[in-house]
């Protein structure tokens, strides 16, 4: 057979296939934070707006919490500073690619939903500002999905789970996984919404879905399951800082 | 740690007036995801781009590559956006799979493009106000925009804390690669776990001993940070309305008379 490229081409496969090898083939599999800039003004703003009675909600009762004890005020922040850690380490992963737990799920059970909200949308600004994962203009979205509407479902069926006496592991697991699969679902909603060019609003969240599943189905198990852990190793060895979260108060 | 907050305190423009570098990012960020013009945005990308590498050194190759970071998620979602499978080929090109088609339509593409710049422009902005302002000016701010002031010392604390964790993780992650805690995926996974649950315990233990060290030091709900940045000076103010102004002349004359 002759030669099929000439030494400019195959040089150009070559840059190309260290670019793919660097960009492509090691993705940071993320939580799915829409990106600065992605979502329309409009949608900025609505989703913004939609956020604002939960956020309220959750500024009133931790102000209700700090009245009663002054003192709480470092444990909401330490709480503030484990969430943005643990979803900027690298969690282990099937595919060899870099990716992040939310952690939102981890703070719904451990804090309440309604901590969880401010404590997000504080965790978002440093993850958009620090680490740009995420953006400013795109916060209202994200809070809702990642600090709002996740953390709410994963507290629901934890709740849910404690009252039909599930265990405990299994309770926590399905708690984070489908608050997880739920902000991917939102995520995608989002994008849809504000993103169908030429098709209609369902066949472009079809996309969406289909798009994002390869990266956040694994991603929601694998957060799950490190959930379960870590849940379990504080009921190990830390009933009394669990006291003070007011883990056991709560349900 | 967290390269972009080291690499925004050696910013030469970090000492410039925090309120109008917050200004002039969040203006032009609105400005430019509000037009969505190509124009708009190419004009964003380069001034920022040269603001923040130029003016404020920081090297060419780190921005580069931070502004790989959010890559994947532009290609994912773009790609979405603009690939359709359908049984009638659109007008830009069709790949036939069985007997449908991988088809994109050209306004799709355009659309695309569109999305992508203004994206990448977005997140230039963003990156002038992480690059050259430190967190705790940001703080400032903030405070002074009448942010609720426990929201706003809750910001600070969470800042504070966010490196005494990280440190705390990373030594607790290089001991458990010495003790083989990484060596399959099964141990790596526990070892996450574990992580995890011994970070919380540290978390609680220590915030309880801050606080006692903060009251004895008379700590009345607020910290007082001493705020290092220059006054505000007019000509950067003028220069930065000038700016803002032209741009949105220019995403107005765009949108409505182009």
């Amino acid at each position: 057979m002759s030669k099929k490229f000439t030494r400019m081409e195959k040089l150009f496969l070559v840059c190309l296939s260290a670019f793919a090898l660097k960009f492509g083939i090691v993705p940071t599999a993320s939580a799915m934070h829409i990106m600065e800039g992605y979502l329309p003004a409009a949608y900025c703003i609505s989703w913004g707006v939609l956020c604002l009675p939960f956020l309220a909600a959750g500024y009133l009762s931790i102000r209700k919490t700090l009245k009663g004890n002054k003192s709480l005020i470092t444990l909401l922040a330490m709480s503030g500073a484990f969430v943005f850690v643990i979803s900027s380490l690298k969690i282990p992963s099937v595919t060899g690619s870099c990716s992040h737990m939310t952690g939102t799920g981890l703070g719904a059970i451990l804090f309440g939903p309604s901590a969880v909200s401010i404590l997000g949308l504080i965790v978002l600004l440093f993850q958009a500002i620090l680490l740009a994962h995420g953006g400013l203009t795109t916060i209202g979205a994200n809070t809702f999905s990642m600090a709002i509407a996740g953390p709410f479902v994963t507290y629901g069926i934890y709740v849910l789970g404690k009252k039909m006496k599930l265990n405990q592991k299994v309770n926590v697991f399905l708690a984070a996984t489908l608050g997880d699969l739920f902000t991917y679902i939102i995520t995608a909603t989002q994008l849809a919404m504000a993103h169908h060019a030429d098709t209609s609003f369902m066949a472009a969240w079809g996309k969406f879905m289909v798009i994002f599943a390869p990266t956040q189905v694994p991603l929601a198990i694998i957060e799950g399951i490190i959930t379960v852990l870590i849940v379990a190793g504080l009921e190990t060895y830390a009933k009394p800082e669990l006291k003070a979260v007011g883990y056991f108060e709560e349900v | 740690m967290i390269s972009i907050d080291k690499l925004c305190y050696n910013s030469r423009l970090r000492y410039e007036n925090a309120g109008e570098k917050f200004a002039f990012a969040m203006v032009t960020l609105c400005i430019c995801v509000a037009s969505r013009s190509i124009a708009v945005a190419c004009i964003v990308l380069a001034v920022t781009g040269i603001l923040t590498t130029w003016k404020g050194g920081i090297p060419v190759l780190r921005y580069l590559k931070a502004m790989t970071v959010p890559l994947t998620f532009l290609f994912l979602s773009t790609f979405a956006i603009m690939f359709n499978i359908r049984r009638v080929p659109l007008d830009l090109f069709a790949l036939p799979i069985g007997s449908w088609y991988l088809t994109a339509s050209r306004s799709a593409f355009l659309y695309s493009v569109q999305l992508i710049l203004t994206a990448l422009s977005a997140v230039s902005c963003l990156y002038f106000l992480s690059f050259t302002t430190p967190m705790p000016d940001i703080l400032e701010v903030l405070r002074k925009m009448h942010c609720p002031r426990l929201l706003s010392e809750l910001m600070l604390l969470t800042y504070r804390f966010i490196f005494i964790l990280l440190d705390t993780a990373s030594a607790i992650s290089v001991s458990q690669d010495c003790r083989l805690g990484n060596r399959d995926y099964r141990t790596s996974v526990r070892s996450f776990g574990l992580l995890g649950s011994v970070l919380m315990i540290r978390a609680t233990a220590r915030s309880g001993k801050l606080y006692t060290a903060m009251e004895a030091r008379c700590y009345d709900d607020t910290i007082r940070v001493l705020s290092e940045s220059r006054p505000p000076r007019r000509g950067v103010i003028a220069a930065i309305i000038l700016f803002d102004a032209g741009l949105l002349s220019l995403a107005v004359w765009r949108k409505f008379f182009a």
